[in-house]
């Protein structure tokens, strides 16, 4: 009787397993998706009218394109404008950014930041709910991107409440679900988060809609790509998205790769299987790649990520395991996640395999894997990344804050991109966390704070 | 009456020594699967890629086949295991200086946890699933709340993360480490008084209580040493993580679980092998790495490896010896009744 309530409760482990990853194959993906028109065409994002004028047109929303240049420069590199909409919402959103915080909005950035509520003390009515798939205690990109959000709220004297939730990356799409419909519960006016579990959010953001609660994602945060079954559409199921052209960005890492590598063998790394994020710069990447580049880990099909990593540090070596066993000469790789690259480079050295002749293209920078890369000194050896984006979790706020004042939003706010080679002096041993981001708006002295130890 | 014994004897020998064969011959199914389709699996770098998680999943399993002997399970293994990670990064606090305080800091920590496990479990005798998952939930939110007293992500100390990513002899220390602990494991069992007595208890827990052998006892010390191991293994995750984070020991419930049941371990408790409970992780590490080298997708990973767990409860341990046993009695039995034997034959044999 013991052993078969044992092997019975085995059973259901295994099934758990078995249905969390068969959720997240199909809840982000759906057969018959063919291209990803909504990540790849820029005129996706027509703007309207009264968010395509400069400056002027905006104060109507209470809003300034009067964003510090610097500023612009650090969050995004060098990069040029996007479409006059989406470029208008994000010189707004940093505009918001350029904060000489005193010392009361910096406690209670941090009282928010670290609550699951708070109150903002401005007296505001607005209450504003941010559901993240994963959390400040799981992972530093996520954490200072809800700073970021926090701080931008802080910045509308309307928003009087501050509701925060995250899932932890918790496997089972309900836990994720049931944190959206918490906030909806709880009389948010509006929703900015990042749907980790992509398609399987759909319902609950869809409550949301229905419910008069705007949703915005950010970080190209698709719930579901818009050719993916079961997906929502941006503009017309949610808000909006804010986020890189996702074609284009897996056109630049394509470009990087053939250029940096040239001939040999290059592999491609995701997140979590199928998800809207790596599906939709890996498509566009393998199109793009040189015919002198063999990609050593296609995916299955179309609809199919490959290498994925689920973003979480102990599954990345069994990924970098299998390919290097196969193909320990492996030339080039394109990845989202820097901080996944200076996890899987461990393995090189466990297996003893040179770190030359590599090159990297990768969209976050995270300063762990840049300054690992100063020490190497390996001239052989090159990274190229585009941009943290922590700062995108801003833009969701001020789009959800002006289409509460009646601005028309575009379904996809385009932030753009620009690949830049990894220097020495990307590698600042002052920073306050190697972790955290070169390109995040965060003040240093708020993130002196939040990562004090 | 010799005559008519002998054959079951000899069965109910063979029973006891090939409860753990399947394993064995798992592996041997592996490397011939390896080398038609995943050659490069069966070559240095695939092995070098192996040895240390197949010895991180093997020292785990190691601590939970000890719990499983007593009769028990333990899902706490995750949260002992992040903690144990964890705690290499707070109290190493990225110093070389503070590498062995972080290793006992891990140490301790887990045997505490093990301990809080064994009391609720062998004293008070409190569901053993129940007891270590609500267990393992508080360990993972005590890590969560520790890990915001530290940078989360933060690196553990260069020389620990170095050392792991040595050789020793060609091969990771971390599968010495493992091999070591199964030779104790298996010296203690086979020549010690304290192992024979363990497994005796485990095996039959009232009898022993009857003969006066500390039942209670023998499953608290199980469920601490269980942690301990689960913590060196957390120790050793964090070395190869680098960065290990506050989740990194969650995909470590299953995959032990698997590797004792694999190896043949009663889950009724007593029987058990260290070396093919070892073997067995280090199998389940290779299949991994064979399906990735395949270029399986992911989705197919889960299902194989799934199959694989289902197969091996399938035929390790007894049950299909024990099936052959059966019929072999079930085909002798008509001549024996009609020489009126049977009840002398098969009295006692079991």
């Amino acid at each position: 009787m013991k052993r078969t309530t044992i092997i019975g409760v085995l059973t259901v482990l295994a099934l758990v397993v078995a249905a969390c990853s068969d959720t997240a194959s199909t809840t982000t993906a759906g057969p018959g998706t063919t291209a990803s028109p909504g990540t790849t065409a820029a005129p996706a994002t027509t703007a309207a009218p009264s968010t395509t004028a400069v400056g002027g047109v905006l104060s109507e929303y209470g809003e300034s394109t009067d964003a510090d240049p610097d500023l612009v420069e650090k969050a995004l590199g060098p990069v040029e404008p996007s479409d006059e909409a989406s470029w208008n919402i994000i010189l707004a959103s940093i505009a918001r950014a350029s904060q000489d915080l005193d010392q009361a909005t910096i406690d209670k950035a941090l009282e928010c930041w670290a609550s699951q509520e708070c109150d903002t003390g401005s007296g505001g009515d607005l209450v504003m709910g941010y559901a993240d798939g994963g959390g400040n205690d799981v992972n530093v990109w996520r954490s200072v991107s809800h700073m970021e959000a926090v701080l931008q709220a802080l910045t509308y004297p309307e928003i009087g409440t501050i509701v925060s939730t995250a899932a932890n990356f918790d496997q089972d799409p309900a836990v994720h679900v049931n944190q959206v419909r918490f906030l909806i519960q709880r009389g948010v006016d509006f929703i900015v988060g990042y749907p980790d579990v992509g398609v399987a959010l759909a319902e609950a953001v869809g409550e949301a809609e229905a419910a008069g609660i705007p949703y915005a994602s950010f970080s190209a945060g698709y719930v579901g790509l818009p050719d993916q079954e079961g997906a929502l559409i941006p503009g017309e199921d949610y808000l909006t998205v804010v986020g890189e052209d996702l074609c284009a960005l897996g056109e630049s890492f394509a470009e990087i790769l053939n250029t940096g590598v040239g001939t040999g063998e290059v592999a491609l790394l995701g997140g979590t299987p199928n998800n809207a994020l790596s599906l939709g710069w890996q498509r566009c990447t393998i199109g793009a790649l040189g015919d002198g580049l063999e990609l050593v880990n296609p995916p299955a099909n179309e609809n199919s990520t490959t290498g994925d990593t689920y973003w979480f540090p102990p599954a990345i070596p069994p990924v970098f395991n299998g390919l290097l066993t196969a193909n320990p000469g492996i030339r080039g790789y394109a990845y989202e996640y820097a901080d996944g690259i200076y996890i899987g480079l461990g393995t090189y050295q466990e297996l003893e395999i040179p770190v030359e002749n590599l090159t990297l293209a990768l969209r976050t920078d995270e300063q762990t894997l840049f300054c690992d890369w100063a020490e190497r000194n390996e001239p052989t050896y090159n990274i190229w990344y585009s941009a943290g984006g922590n700062f995108q979790s801003r833009t969701g706020v001020t789009a959800a804050m002006m289409s509460l004042k009646g601005a028309e939003i575009p379904a996809t706010v385009i932030v753009p991109h620009v690949m830049r080679q990894v220097t020495p002096e990307n590698c600042d041993p002052n920073r306050v966390d190697p972790l955290v981001s070169g390109t995040s708006l965060v003040p240093d002295d708020v993130l002196a704070l939040m990562f004090a130890g | 009456m010799t005559v008519t014994r002998a054959p079951s004897s000899v069965l109910t020998s063979f029973v006891i020594a090939s409860r753990y064969l399947p394993v064995y011959m798992a592996i041997l199914l592996l490397v011939i699967v390896a080398s038609i389709w995943a050659p490069e699996a069966l070559g240095g770098v695939g092995l070098s890629a192996i040895a240390p998680y197949g010895a991180l999943l093997g020292i785990t399993a190691l601590g939970q086949m000890l719990v499983i002997m007593t009769g028990g399970i333990d899902l706490s293994v995750p949260g002992t295991l992040t903690m144990a990670a964890v705690l290499m990064v707070g109290v190493g606090q990225q110093s070389d200086d503070r590498i062995g305080a972080a290793i006992l800091a891990a140490i301790g920590v887990a045997a505490l946890i093990g301990l809080i496990n064994g009391i609720l479990i062998g004293g008070l005798k409190l569901n053993a699933l129940i007891v270590t998952l609500a267990v393992g939930q508080v360990a993972l939110g005590a890590v969560n709340r520790y890990g915001r007293t530290i940078s989360v992500q933060s690196p553990v100390p260069t020389g620990w993360s170095t050392w792991v990513s040595t050789r020793i002899i060609g091969v990771s220390p971390l599968f010495w480490i493992g091999v070591v602990i199964t030779l104790l494991l298996v010296v203690a069992f086979r020549y010690t008084t304290v192992g024979r007595r363990f497994q005796v208890v485990g095996a039959n827990p009232v009898a022993s209580r009857v003969v006066g052998l500390r039942v209670n006892l023998n499953q608290i010390a199980a469920y601490v040493v269980a942690a301990m191991l689960y913590a060196i293994a957390g120790v050793a995750l964090a070395g190869l993580l680098r960065i290990p984070g506050v989740s990194s020991g969650l995909p470590y419930l299953l995959g032990p679980i698997a590797a004792v049941v694999i190896g043949g371990a009663s889950l009724t408790g007593g029987l058990a092998s260290p070396l093919s409970t070892f073997a067995a992780a280090i199998f389940l590490t290779g299949l991994n790495l064979v399906m990735r080298v395949m270029g399986l997708p992911t989705s197919l990973q889960f299902v194989v490896f799934g199959l694989v767990i289902i197969g091996g409860m399938l035929v390790s341990g007894d049950r299909i010896i024990k099936g052959v046993e059966q019929v072999f009695r079930e085909r002798r039995r008509p001549n024996r009744i009609e020489r009126g034997t049977i009840k002398s034959s098969f009295d006692g044999t079991g």
